[in-house]
């Protein structure tokens, strides 16, 4: 193992191939760097680190998490013009670092851009475009066999060029003859805000329709910019059950009304049909919901039909591509910015420097044993300002605004910064 | 991607020529000295992989998945200059998670402390109890794949093109085909589908299917999927089904008879085909109109592949049954082998690998072709899993001296051998 090890270590590292440009976020999963290729074309790039399991003063080799291996493994068989780009893994002092194309916005920037900034509504001709991208994103995985199950608009990514990219495969899952159902690997599946009523209601089984309810939520959040439904978490118990959310599934009930079994004859074999039950009524709404927002009787149906409970009833994403809405004008564009002026577009996003030097690399065996500041100094990246030992401890306390069950964190370019402004 | 094999990291990355895996084994030749050695330990380390499958509770494809990591890894590296019983590990850890059935990491380690420990593999030095030790493992190994954990499997094409003949729902058995042919499908609801319907399928008896599950099992005690793709594995499995499985082989044999009169080279031997055929009395108890006979032949024939790579495949999974003669591991290993091989022996190997290859373009294969080059070696007749752990242990010990002492050359080849047998 020697031999191997030796080899091994003559590898190129991060730090010779890229230079890092600052801090972009963190989240359960890690941090996430902007980056510059070192070589003559000096692409841009996202790098996600992944943070190591266990957290202390020595960082020993733990495992490499089951929402890491998901995502590698995905996004190495994948590649879509709507779905984030994976160029390299790097493995290396027991981090896994993962280099994507850059993406300069996301959906949850442009709708903080548009309330907090321009104070306007999303304009219809980016609302379609952005929409019908993530649906062609979206058909693609579906169409591999792969649901997101974290879809959100922190999560979804749009390039300077209008490009919508689908992002943060680390709760994906490869659908395609299970050995298990996908319950007993994720007991909890979608934040909160985005997760669909069959999953609310506790279903053991669910497919690819969680992902089109996801979009209805993200499509009325970027037509109204906040979450449509926005309810409180309850959280797991003690013995780590999964309550009922009974928030959240009344915030849906009030403008999507209660459903019937008539709509939905599976929905009294539902684990939470009880306690469904017990809540109040409401009728449908949406239509009044949809008045000022989706501008048009098609923008309505559009959403109604993505809001449908039943399932296999919801339209699909191919079925989605087709709706007659992105067939009436303003049709959509392959650059969802087309129609804007400068400055309309959302800002670049921001970087900083990272409060936690993770990204420096971390002192081998040997070397620890030497002086530690002087052995790292040679490899220490332009952005690296400090040289505390100080652990990641910092960088994983930041808590999502809705959790996800603790496997999904935020996009490769989600960022704390904004989550905290909104949560506010 | 699931879908797709042809755009899968599989097909552009994983499939290789005998050359590269000849380079690949270059150095293990080296100090093993015969090439047939080389083929005995594909042998061995796919049953110690599958043996700790087995203590883990894996199902097959995730054994298999195992399997095939492992022969990517030593596409790369060589037997005597790592542990491949640390990689076995490795590659049953990680197999799990890319398979999305986990397993702790300390169960890895503590079944694999047990199997390793045991008599059988007497000599090689206890596996480490750290669990740091197998995470560190894992992460050189994912790097070593290349972050391509999604894998293609000959049991797939079986599924897909076979079915079992007038399944009932009360035949459903505990039999090994029936657990694993569950696996299509446990708890996924995706919705309608185009295939899976089991239109045109093959339809084959339970043991045959059974018989053809356990073929694509031992293939990979070889190189083969390294070689093939996947859905040809399993077409050549198929075929050999049809060959070797008795009351399949007697019922082709009377239907093409009726056909027409061309023959087979060999006659098969009828003794197993008893009167009371299985077959008669579930078509009788079938409640579907079926055609009275189904054309076999018309069916392989009809499989859009070049018939004489299968024709190839099959004749080496033929000489992988011969060479596994000469392995003698303790306790029933539940192959096909036994029933395959005493057909084989039955009517003389040699013919009935004539009567296979019936195109009769089929060139004997380079490993073939190697194995006859070493008819004076000094690798004892039959191999234990003990020779083969020592074997493995000179291995290393004669390359770690040789790099200890590079300016004093390496010893000859026949020095080594000499020293090994007597050794032994």
């Amino acid at each position: 193992m020697r031999a191997y090890r030796a080899k091994r270590d003559s590898k190129p590292r991060v730090a010779d191939k890229y230079n890092i440009l600052g801090f972009i976020s963190s989240g359960t999963y890690g941090r996430v760097y902007k980056a510059q290729s070192r070589d003559t074309e000096g692409k841009i790039h996202a790098i996600k680190k992944f943070k190591p399991d266990k957290e202390g003063d020595v960082i020993t080799y733990t495992g490499i998490s089951q929402s890491a291996i998901r995502e590698i493994a995905l996004n190495r068989e994948i590649s879509h013009e709507n779905v984030v780009a994976l160029k390299e893994v790097i493995l290396e002092d027991k981090s896994i670092y993962m280099v994507f194309d850059y993406a300069e916005h996301d959906f949850l920037q442009l709708i903080h851009h548009h309330s907090q900034t321009l104070r306007t509504s999303i304009s219809l001709p980016v609302l379609k475009s952005l929409t019908f991208q993530l649906l062609n994103g979206l058909l693609y995985l579906h169409a591999c066999h792969i649901i997101h199950r974290d879809l959100k608009p922190a999560n979804i990514l749009i390039t300077a060029n209008g490009v919508v990219k689908i992002g943060d495969l680390g709760l994906a899952r490869l659908t395609y003859s299970p050995l298990q159902a996908l319950y007993t690997g994720d007991k909890v599946v979608v934040t909160i805000w985005y997760r669909a009523p069959e999953l609310l209601l506790g279903a053991k089984h669910y497919n690819k329709a969680i992902d089109i309810w996801a979009v209805g939520c993200v499509v009325a959040e970027l037509a109204s910019l906040r979450p449509i439904f926005k309810g409180e978490e309850a959280k797991l118990d003690s013995k780590k059950n999964v309550p009922f959310q009974k928030d959240q599934m009344l915030k849906i009930f009030e403008i999507s009304g209660t459903p019937d079994e008539r709509e939905w004859p599976r929905l009294k074999d539902m684990p939470e049909y009880q306690n469904m039950r017990r809540l109040d009524t409401y009728p449908n709404r949406l239509r009044d919901w949809c008045t000022n927002k989706m501008k048009s009787q098609l923008g309505y149906e559009f959403l109604k039909e993505t809001f449908i409970y039943d399932p296999d009833k919801r339209l699909t994403a191919e079925a989605a591509l087709k709706h007659g809405w992105f067939h009436e004008d303003p049709t959509p564009t392959a650059n969802a910015f087309h129609t804007l002026q400068p400055p309309q577009c959302p800002p670049a996003r921001r970087i900083t420097h990272d409060d936690a030097p993770s990204m420096m690399p971390q002192p081998t065996q040997a070397q620890a044993t030497q002086n530690v500041a002087q052995a790292t100094q040679v490899h220490a990246l332009s952005m690296s300002h400090s040289m505390s030992a100080k652990s990641m401890s910092g960088a994983g306390s930041v808590g999502t605004g809705a959790g996800t069950g603790g496997a999904a964190g935020n996009a490769a370019a989600g960022g704390r910064v904004r989550k905290k402004a909104r949560a506010g | 991607m699931a879908t797709d094999f042809w755009a899968s990291s599989q097909y552009k990355r994983w499939i290789v020529d005998r050359a590269t895996l000849k380079r690949a084994r270059a150095e293990d030749l080296y100090y093993a000295g015969d090439p047939e050695v080389l083929d005995l330990f594909n042998i061995f380390f796919a049953n110690v992989i599958s043996k700790l499958g087995k203590k883990l509770g894996f199902r097959q494809r995730v054994t298999a998945t195992a399997t095939v990591f492992f022969r990517r890894f030593y596409l790369k590296n060589s037997y005597c200059e790592t542990d491949p019983f640390m990689v076995i590990a490795a590659c049953c850890y990680v197999a799990a998670k890319a398979e999305e059935s986990p397993v702790h990491i300390k169960n890895v380690v503590t079944e694999a402390r047990l199997l390793f420990g045991g008599e059988e593999y007497g000599g090689i030095k206890s596996f480490p109890s750290d669990n740091s030790k197998l995470a560190e493992m894992e992460f050189y190994l994912v790097d070593d794949l290349e972050c391509d954990l999604v894998v293609f499997h000959p049991y797939r094409t079986l599924l897909a093109l076979c079915g079992k003949e007038s399944a009932s729902s009360a035949a459903v058995a505990a039999a090994v085909v029936e657990a694993e042919a569950g696996e299509l499908g446990t708890g996924v609801d995706d919705g309608p589908r185009y295939w899976g319907t089991g239109e045109g399928k093959l339809e084959l008896q339970e043991t045959a299917l059974q018989t053809a599950w356990l073929i694509i099992n031992d293939t990979f005690r070889s190189d083969l999927c390294l070689l093939y793709p996947p859905h040809m594995i399993g077409i050549a499995a198929i075929y050999l089904t049809l060959v070797f499985h008795a009351p399949t082989y007697t019922s082709i044999r009377s239907q093409s008879q009726g056909a027409s009169n061309s023959q087979p080279p060999s006659q098969p031997q009828s003794a197993q085909s008893t009167p009371s055929n299985p077959r008669r009395s579930s078509r009788s108890s079938s409640s579907q109109p079926k055609k009275p006979s189904q054309d076999v032949v018309g069916f392989m024939a009809g499989l859009n592949v070049n018939m004489e790579v299968i024709a190839s495949i099959a004749q080496e999974i033929i000489s992988l049954y011969t060479l596994w003669d000469r392995y003698n591991e303790d306790g029933h290993d539940g192959s096909a082998r036994t029933a395959i091989s005493a057909h084989t022996s039955a009517r003389g190997t040699k013919r009935a690998a004539g009567g296979i290859a019936r195109s009769g373009s089929v060139a004997s294969g380079g490993t073939t072709t190697s194995r006859s080059g070493t008819p004076d070696s000094h690798v004892p007749a039959v191999v234990t899993p003990q020779y083969l752990t020592k074997l493995l242990i000179q291995m290393r010990e004669a390359k770690m001296r040789d790099m200890a002492h590079p300016e004093s050359g390496r010893p000859q080849a026949y020095d080594k051998r000499l020293g090994r047998t007597q050794n032994a």
